[in-house]
């Protein structure tokens, strides 16, 4: 017993605080929201069993979830796949052949940084509005515009333009990976007379197929909580007619504008259910597309 | 100064075991050296003693008081590792007055040893820069340097010379014995080096596969190695190995060899049939010896001072000779070559060591 | 055979006048491809910083010039936006910037306490079960915030924190944010572990090696963890949306939003030059700590 003690006294010491944390603020609300979605919960009087009800409401008669989920899944399916690709692309631009990118790389990274503050979903409301600077440019080039965002058949698309906008992050991933790809392997392959597509196929995507994968996985995660811009574009509603109602966006209504913590409690548990179905897929599947380097046979 | 008793000592990980059963006694102020082949366990003891590891099985005792459930700073010992660890952030002066300041001590005495270390290791130009400003010898020397400080009753060193080149850890090496000279404290050195071995230790502890294979000074285990693992594992080049068998009865046994006539053994403490007979490559002689026989010259390596001379016996065995006269030999040479009973080690088919009664073989 | 027998000290030699010649051919063609590369790029850039620049320019745009105007250059300068953007919501922005800077400072603080405890266990010290919670952390860096959102409102609510800064700060000196442990842990490993012995050896307790040894040759990833949790505490939206209640408490991204809600048609000057300000502590910070950043996210392989 002592020599339990001394040999994890300090290990759990220096853990303590982010055991206390996980306790009371991952593991126990999992499990508390777990129970919450299986009640009616209005925070004034004390949760009522519902049993599946919450879960049978959403599936069966709640066309909002419906209309969320598809928001949200077009959200991912568009903005995920452009924005990997658009940070590869550059990524490999910078990668060869120029000899300062620190500038560019910088340029580049900055939209990642502020994409998240409130200052810039603001900004994106207005360039994309009826008399925004979007419309201004198209006159110009004589295309008549329209209201972006008040349009439910392109606002989401302004939210996909502003999520590629900000590549900078997996950019300067995918940067540090092509730095990790030996040279010699392109100048093998150089020799051997290799077009460059091929290179890119051949060499370049598989060295860094995971890289990709994990940018994959973390890109999907990030995209499914999706919030701040949805909600201060579509001024916090969803609107216009839902095209923005974002799962998030619908659940944190749900549980602080109309305060129905059960039901929204049910929808979380769907939206974590729906992002580890995706991760446990990405893993699952990794091995038939993901070869890592230092693999042994 | 301590001494070390180790008792049926054992590491093991899960099922592996690194260590197994070790006895040993270290005594006070010898400077004892572990030596052994990568994976010994000759580093995993070291840092069993230094209590960097924990003991799975037996007892340390460091000057008779069980050790084993002491932390490190309370075994009143110091080491010297492979790759220094210097702390990086702090400078020179500040690496040797670290540990001296988790002890309560004065000021006035820290200072005072850091300057002894300075002066004994002539590093005290270098005493306000950091680690990475200084080359690998001044390192060694401030690794050094923050074991003397501590004035501890046992040093202990991990590998200390082998990122060091060549010339340097020569130089090294005969700092650290005179070091040793001077400061007369119990040292415990880890190495894979033999010729580290042999010159520094005043014992060494030949280590197999967690097990001690001979324990005792460089001549014994040179001159009488107790197996063929040490007879094989010290010395270069390395020692002749040839298989024999044994004939004839017990007062009078014949040894039969591939390549040399048959000849009387001097009695031999075992008797056993299938033995393998030791030479070393500097007991060789030329048309002499009282065994020969005849070989051609494969390969002539020229060391300067000696040469190493490859002779193939007719058989196939080879036998590597160490010579060191102005001879002028050349590949395809033909030799007569040879040996006395009196270099010979006898080892049985276990590859334990045979004593053999040389004096009435003549 | 005869040809190749040259005097290569008398004749020119054509062979290498052709090698000279290709060389500079090659050359050309290199320069024009990143001449082209470099054009491209610069027209990316472009496209990338426009938004921020036609915001820039906005804020200092009269009213009537800013929706519609491609331009980047105001007619005149509307320095008044600022300063009456300033205080243009019932409480002044210098409340809102100080709610923010206190918010900021002290979830910096825990963050950098917390994560590089549970980093340092996570990275150093053996203990049962050290492979298991590591895992789990892993797991909860994945765990969406709106799956605990409401269960921690709830757990708040009743401690009485709701309206008070306590929900925003409480949860960083608990390692909340798994990144920073995750980016710390790859960086303590890196230290060689017999720096470490060889503070044991001197007498180092763990809680001194954490502090004389690792805190000290971390000084990199602590202050990519600094600024990272800087810059998102003080664009965090949705916990100060939740918590704070009174206009007094609110911090900067929320003062920010009220000038939608009262969206009469004269305030979008004011409301850019309000965002501009917010976005500005981010951009020094960016501009002053870039390689930290950059090298941060290249190492932790995230964000």
């Amino acid at each position: 017993m002592f020599r339990f003690l001394r040999r994890n006294a300090a290990g759990y010491v220096f853990l303590s605080p982010w055991l206390v944390g996980f306790v009371f603020l991952a593991l126990g609300p999992i499990l508390a929201s777990l129970y919450m979605s299986f009640t009616r919960y209005d925070m004034v009087s004390p949760p009522v069993w519902d049993g599946l009800g919450n879960y049978q409401y959403m599936f069966e008669h709640d066309r909002r979830f419906w209309k969320a989920l598809q928001v949200t899944f077009t959200f991912v399916a568009f903005s995920v796949p452009l924005r990997l690709a658009m940070a590869l692309g550059v990524a490999m631009l910078l990668d060869k052949g120029l000899r300062t990118i620190g500038l560019y790389r910088a340029i580049f990274y900055l939209p990642s940084l502020l994409g998240a503050s409130i200052a810039i979903a603001l900004l994106w409301r207005e360039m994309f509005g009826v008399d925004g600077v979007v419309n201004g440019a198209l006159a110009m080039i004589g295309i008549e515009g329209r209201g972006w965002i008040t349009d439910p058949d392109t606002s989401l698309y302004t939210i996909v333009i502003l999520a590629m906008w900000q590549f900078g992050s997996p950019m300067l991933i995918f940067l540090a990976g092509l730095r990790g790809i030996p040279r010699d392997l392109y100048e093998a392959a150089e020799i051997d007379g290799t077009s460059k597509w091929r290179q890119f196929w051949r060499i370049t995507l598989p060295m860094l197929a995971p890289v990709v994968f994990f940018n994959l996985v973390l890109q999907t995660i990030e995209a499914f909580k999706t919030f701040t811009s949805a909600f201060i574009i579509s001024n916090g509603t969803g609107a216009p007619a839902d095209s923005l109602l974002f799962y998030t966006v619908y659940l944190f209504n749900e549980a602080f504008k109309f305060f129905r913590m059960g039901y929204a409690s049910a929808l979380a548990w769907v939206l974590l259910i729906i992002i580890a179905v995706f991760t446990a897929l990405a893993f699952a599947t990794s091995k038939y597309w993901v070869h890592y380097e230092n693999e042994r046979d | 100064m301590s001494a070390l008793t180790l008792r049926n000592v054992g590491k093991s990980y899960g099922a592996l075991d690194i260590i197994k059963g070790l006895n040993l006694d270290i005594r006070d102020g010898e400077f004892l050296v572990l030596v052994g082949p990568s994976g010994c366990g000759k580093s995993t003891l070291l840092r069993m003693i230094a209590g960097l590891e924990e003991i799975t099985d037996g007892t340390i005792a460091i000057d008779d008081r069980i050790v084993n459930d002491l932390p490190a700073s309370k075994r009143n010992l110091s080491m010297v590792f492979q790759s220094y660890a210097l702390y990086p952030h702090m400078s020179v002066r500040k690496n040797l007055a670290f540990g001296l300041q988790n002890l309560s001590m004065s000021k006035d005495e820290i200072n005072r040893r850091v300057d002894e270390a300075a002066r004994i290791l002539q590093i005290e130009p270098l005493m306000d820069r950091k680690p990475r400003q200084l080359s690998g010898g001044q390192k060694q020397r401030v690794a050094i340097g923050r074991c003397i400080v501590r004035e501890p009753g046992l040093f202990l060193f991990d590998e200390p010379l082998s990122n060091l080149d060549a010339e340097l850890r020569v130089q090294m090496r005969v700092e650290l014995a005179a070091l040793y000279r001077r400061l007369k404290t119990t040292m415990i050195y880890v190495t894979h080096d033999q010729v580290e071995a042999m010159t520094l230790a005043s014992r060494i502890v030949v280590l197999r596969a967690g097990k001690i294979e001979q324990v005792g000074t460089p001549e014994e285990l040179y001159t009488r190695p107790a197996n063929l693992f040490v007879a094989g594992f010290l010395g270069s080049p390395k020692i002749n190995m040839l298989p024999a068998m044994v004939d004839g009865d017990a007062t009078a046994p014949l040894a039969k060899m591939a390549d040399f006539p048959a000849f009387t053994l001097p009695a031999l403490s075992t008797a056993a049939r299938d033995i393998t007979i030791c030479v070393r490559p500097e007991a060789i002689h030329l048309d002499g010896g009282e065994v020969q026989a005849t070989g051609t010259i494969r390969l002539v390596e020229y060391l300067g001072a000696e040469r190493l001379i490859h002779i193939d016996l007719p058989s196939g065995q080879t036998l590597l000779f160490h010579a060191t006269g102005p001879d002028q030999h050349v590949v395809g040479d033909t030799l007569q070559v040879g040996f006395d009973l009196a270099d010979m080690h006898f080892f049985d088919a276990d590859g334990v060591r045979m004593e053999a009664a040389i004096a009435q073989a003549a | 055979m005869k040809t190749n027998v040259i005097d290569r000290s008398t004749v020119a030699d054509p062979e290498a006048d052709l090698a000279h010649e290709i060389r500079l051919r090659q050359k050309a063609r290199e320069k024009r491809a990143r001449l082209l590369k470099h054009a491209f790029l610069m027209l990316l850039s472009f496209v990338m910083l426009y938004p921020l620049l036609w915001l820039f320019a906005s804020s200092l745009k009269p009213e009537n010039e800013i929706f519609g105007d491609l331009g980047l250059w105001p007619s005149q300068f509307q320095w008044s936006n600022y300063t009456e953007g300033w205080n243009a919501l019932p409480v002044s922005f210098t409340v809102f910037y100080a709610n923010s800077a206190i918010v900021t400072v002290l979830s910096v603080i825990g963050n950098l306490l917390s994560c590089s405890f549970a980093a340092y266990a996570f990275a150093r010290l053996t203990f049962n079960g050290r492979t298991f919670f590591f895992a789990l952390m892993m797991m909860t860096m994945m765990l969406p915030y709106h799956v605990v959102l409401i269960p921690q409102y709830v757990l708040f609510l009743n401690l009485g924190w709701v309206d008070t800064y306590l929900p925003l700060i409480v949860p960083r000196f608990l390692a909340a944010d798994g990144f920073f442990i995750f980016l710390m842990v790859q960086f303590f490993r890196q230290i060689p572990r017999e720096l470490d012995e060889a503070a044991m050896i001197d007498g180092c307790s763990p809680f001194k090696i954490y502090w004389a040894i690792i805190l000290p040759l971390s000084l990199p990833a602590m202050g990519t963890a600094a600024i990272f949790s800087l810059i998102w505490v003080w664009e965090d939206f949705l916990a100060p949306l939740i918590y704070l209640n009174d206009i007094n408490s609110y911090t900067v991204p929320l003062a920010l939003r009220l000038f939608v809600d009262q969206e009469g048609q004269s305030a979008f000057g004011q409301m850019f030059a309000m965002s501009v300000l917010s976005l500005v502590p981010v951009l020094l910070f960016f501009v002053a700590f870039q390689k930290l950043i950059i090298r941060g996210i290249a190492t932790s392989g995230m964000k």
